[in-house]
């Protein structure tokens, strides 16, 4: 029961990190738990590991979440290692709730069951509190304390303490915890549900006291408190990684979603290149589903009928239902030199991304000369990719007259009315020879021509700007220095392909 | 059948027992395989080519002398080459013959409506098992005792594919209906990750990813499967090859290589490896030559490396 609990526990904090998991797999990881036990560690996470995550990355962030949370998951409820198994532990926990033979004292019934944990896991806990024995008063008789909590840390068992703030963590929701403000209020919030104010209480009484074992005591109970203190923001923070992280993360996206591409700092890029694989993927998914080859298909029933009539309906010459592959098309050509440096990396991020999730997608990147780049993607990983790309072919002034020189030369043969040619680039032409013509031809044959301009709308055709002439021969020209627009064009641009 | 349950006990005698068949397995695996049997789930294995996704499902099969049952997957595979089809041969040339015989049954039949009542009396016997080709996924179905059901590549069939495949793989059955199964098939499914499976097949699945083993298993993969190979040059061969894999390369060598290539050196009665014996059989763990003019330069720094 408590073990289903911690099961669906860590499962949520791995949906927090991003893991899928579905309703299904829960059940599936109960069942490996069933299985397993809990007793050894590193095969729990085996087993988990396999019902769990899904992806190689999904792998990792498992093997991250799993070390955190059943790090203090341990301390919280595990015995000592090696030791009792499941059964054992249940059989025990069921007795302690028989006996209830406490000494007495205004003891909650968990007491006794601390006791008995302690010995058995005498091997595991590490005394906390050894430094403290040096105390002024010196070592010698101390009187026992009154207060649940004072007891709870005089009994100096990190398992019964654990597992005490563990329960107060329940009481008090910390796993609601969305914002870091919030660290300080849950961390007095639990201190207070574990019984914070009767042992300050006691504290007090016992400093004032004239007894030194009673002095004594106060002293060890002020230094034991403020570990715990320690202790339980610890487990406060823990949760907020587990719990709340997400949220943030959730917001950074958003942000990100509408910031100018050119704004975006350097350490947000991987984030963004998550953002902008995840559309890509998600764009794809939309509309893959109709690339579909029929190899042979069904028995086309009518025409085999009609073809045997002449070998007096024997039928022999089957003939077979196909449909016909019709995968779209894209050419992206991609400007990387210097007046859109800025720009360059998210597209050719972009490029890329959507070449991954698209079947054909010919990628070209130029300055002044235009290069085919379909072959370094397929090669490459992303960074490395755009890293390359840049360092090969970007930086140089624009030649756009050139670059669709060039595509023509090299590629137009392989232009058809299925084809759509998007381009990237601002169209700022350093007032050489525009060669609007050829873009007329490209026009001409293609299925669709569509320019993505990262410059403002209102700074097209302003200086050495060549839009107007090129506008005139594009299907479509738009805006994009956003994912936000990156990911409406793209919305349109696959439905129109597919 | 109780031998399997004997060695699925534990993931122990499982790894044991793979051990014993010459596959060296990680706890990973072990524990996989393991779980599969248990909970009655495919497992889906991914991993660079040439980790031994395919070879654990066919070990399995011999491990527990159940038979194996393949189905390559390729781009356009559909249900008539994966599950089943009818015999369209046999229907036709059984229509022929049996011509005669129909015009007998429809003796004395008044009618159009009549013959056709006649003829609907015999059943669809031209549909019936007599003239169904059962493909790899209906026969394995069809294996009273249980089989190993491998579906090899499965990231190199279309998506449509899949979603056939998930019926089978979380109820073990098929549209058409067959007799309830007293052993469920063990199903492994390989994947080299050209494309992304759809998550409602991998829900299904238990998932393994299969990396590049460690030096220390791998030494035991050579020793197990070339026993004859020397123990220093088993070290040295297992260390250059791991030094590779932190190399740029366009393919990195995987397991296979590295026991196509100790099998070479046994061949040549190598004892040690020095850089021209490396240099004359780097073909051997490296198929590209772009790559093997790139590692040609630094043979001899990581021999020396390896060897000293």
């Amino acid at each position: 029961m408590s073990m289903d609990r911690t099961i669906s526990n860590f499962i949520r904090a791995l949906r927090n990190a991003d893991v899928r998991v579905s309703t299904a797999e829960t059940l599936d990881a109960l069942g490996a738990v069933e299985l397993v036990g809990y007793r050894d560690k590193a095969y729990l996470k085996r087993s988990l590991a396999t019902v769990l995550p899904k992806t190689v990355d999904e792998k990792d962030t498992f093997d991250a979440c799993f070390d955190q949370f059943f790090d203090f998951q341990d301390v919280r409820g595990e015995q000592s290692p090696g030791g009792s198994g499941e059964d054992q532990s249940e059989e025990q926990e069921g007795e302690d709730g028989e006996s209830g033979d406490g000494e007495g004292g205004g003891s909650s019934g968990e007491e006794p069951k601390g006791k008995k944990k302690k010995s058995k896991s005498k091997a595991k806990k590490n005394n906390l509190y050894e430094e403290e024995e040096e105390a002024d008063l010196g070592p010698g008789e101390i009187t026992d304390p009154k207060s649940t909590l004072g007891q709870l840390l005089m009994g100096n068992d990190r398992v019964e303490l654990s597992m005490a703030m563990g329960a107060a963590g329940e009481e008090t929701n910390v796993r609601d915890i969305k914002i870091f403000t919030q660290k300080g209020l849950y961390t007095r919030r639990i201190m207070d549900a574990m019984g914070l104010p009767d042992l300050n209480r006691e504290i007090g009484d016992l400093r004032t006291s004239p007894q030194v074992p009673a002095r004594r005591l106060g002293q060890q109970l002020k230094a034991r408190r403020d570990f715990l203190r320690e202790q339980v923001r610890d487990y406060v923070e823990k949760q907020f990684l587990l719990n709340a992280d997400v949220s943030g993360k959730r917001l950074r996206e958003e942000l990100l979603r509408k910031i100018k591409l050119s704004n975006v700092e350097h350490r947000n890029f991987r984030l963004i290149q998550e953002i902008v694989y995840k559309m890509a993927k998600k764009l794809s998914a939309l509309h893959s589903r109709r690339k579909k080859i029929f190899k042979r298909g069904a028995l086309n029933v009518p025409r085999t009928l009609r073809h045997n009539m002449s070998y007096d309906g024997a039928i022999f010459d089957l003939h077979w239902k196909s449909v016909k592959v019709d995968r779209p098309k894209v050419f992206a050509i991609c400007d990387v030199s210097g007046s859109v440096a800025n720009y360059a990396r998210f597209m050719l991020m972009f490029l890329y991304s959507l070449d991954e999730v698209m079947p054909k997608v010919r990628s070209f990147a130029f300055s002044s000369d235009l290069a085919e780049v379909t072959e370094l993607f397929n090669r490459n990983k992303i960074e490395d990719a755009i890293a390359k790309t840049l360092r090969d072919y970007g930086g140089g002034s624009t030649d756009y007259g050139q670059a669709l020189l060039d595509f023509k030369k090299n590629c137009l043969d392989d232009v058809d009315n299925r084809t759509t040619i998007i381009i990237l680039g601002d169209a700022r032409n350093n007032h050489g020879e525009a060669h609007a013509e050829v873009l007329k031809e490209i026009y001409d044959r293609s299925k669709r021509v569509i320019w993505l301009n990262p410059e403002a709308k209102l700074a097209w055709n302003t200086g050495d700007s060549e839009m107007r002439k090129y506008g005139a021969y594009s299907h479509q020209v738009e805006e994009c220095n956003s994912l936000m627009h990156l990911e409406r064009v793209v919305g349109n641009l696959l439905k129109q392909i597919a | 059948m109780g031998d399997i349950e004997k060695i699925a006990a534990s993931v122990a005698s499982l790894q044991e027992s793979f051990e014993a068949h010459n596959y060296i397995c990680s706890d990973q695996i072990a524990t996989a395989v393991f779980l599969a049997y248990q909970l009655r789930k495919p497992i889906l294995i991914e991993g660079p080519p040439g980790v031994g996704k395919t070879e654990l499902a066919k070990t399995a099969a011999e491990m527990f002398a159940l038979p194996l049952i393949r189905l390559q997957c390729y781009e356009g595979l559909d249900e008539s080459k994966a599950i089943y089809e009818w015999k369209y041969g046999k229907q036709l040339l059984y229509t022929q013959v049996l011509k005669e015989a129909l015009d007998e049954v429809l003796q004395g039949a008044k009618g159009f409506s009549e013959s056709v009542k006649r003829l609907h009396e015999f059943g669809d016997i031209f549909f019936s098992e007599e003239f169904l080709e059962p493909r790899p996924l209906l026969k394995a179905l069809k294996e009273e005792n249980g089989c190993v059901l491998l579906i090899d590549e499965i990231d190199k069939a279309d998506n449509e594919f899949e979603s056939l495949l998930l019926e089978i793989l979380s109820d073990y059955q098929v549209s058409i209906p067959v007799k309830a199964l007293a052993e469920p098939p063990m199903v492994f499914l390989t994947s080299n990750n050209t494309r992304e499976i759809s998550d409602a097949l991998k829900r299904r699945c238990l998932h393994l990813y299969i990396p590049f083993p460690d030096a220390d298993i791998e030494q035991r993969i050579v020793a197990a499967r070339i026993p004859e190979i020397p123990p220093e040059l088993q070290r040295q061969l297992v260390a250059f090859i791991h030094e590779l894999r932190t190399l740029d390369l366009k393919k990195q060598p995987a397991i296979s290589e590295t026991i196509d290539w100790a099998r070479t050196l046994v061949l040549l009665h190598a004892e040690a490896l020095d850089p021209k014996l490396v240099t004359d059989t780097l073909n051997v763990i490296l198929k590209f030559q772009e790559d093997i003019e790139n590692v040609t330069t630094e043979v001899s720094s990581i021999t020396a490396r390896i060897t000293k």
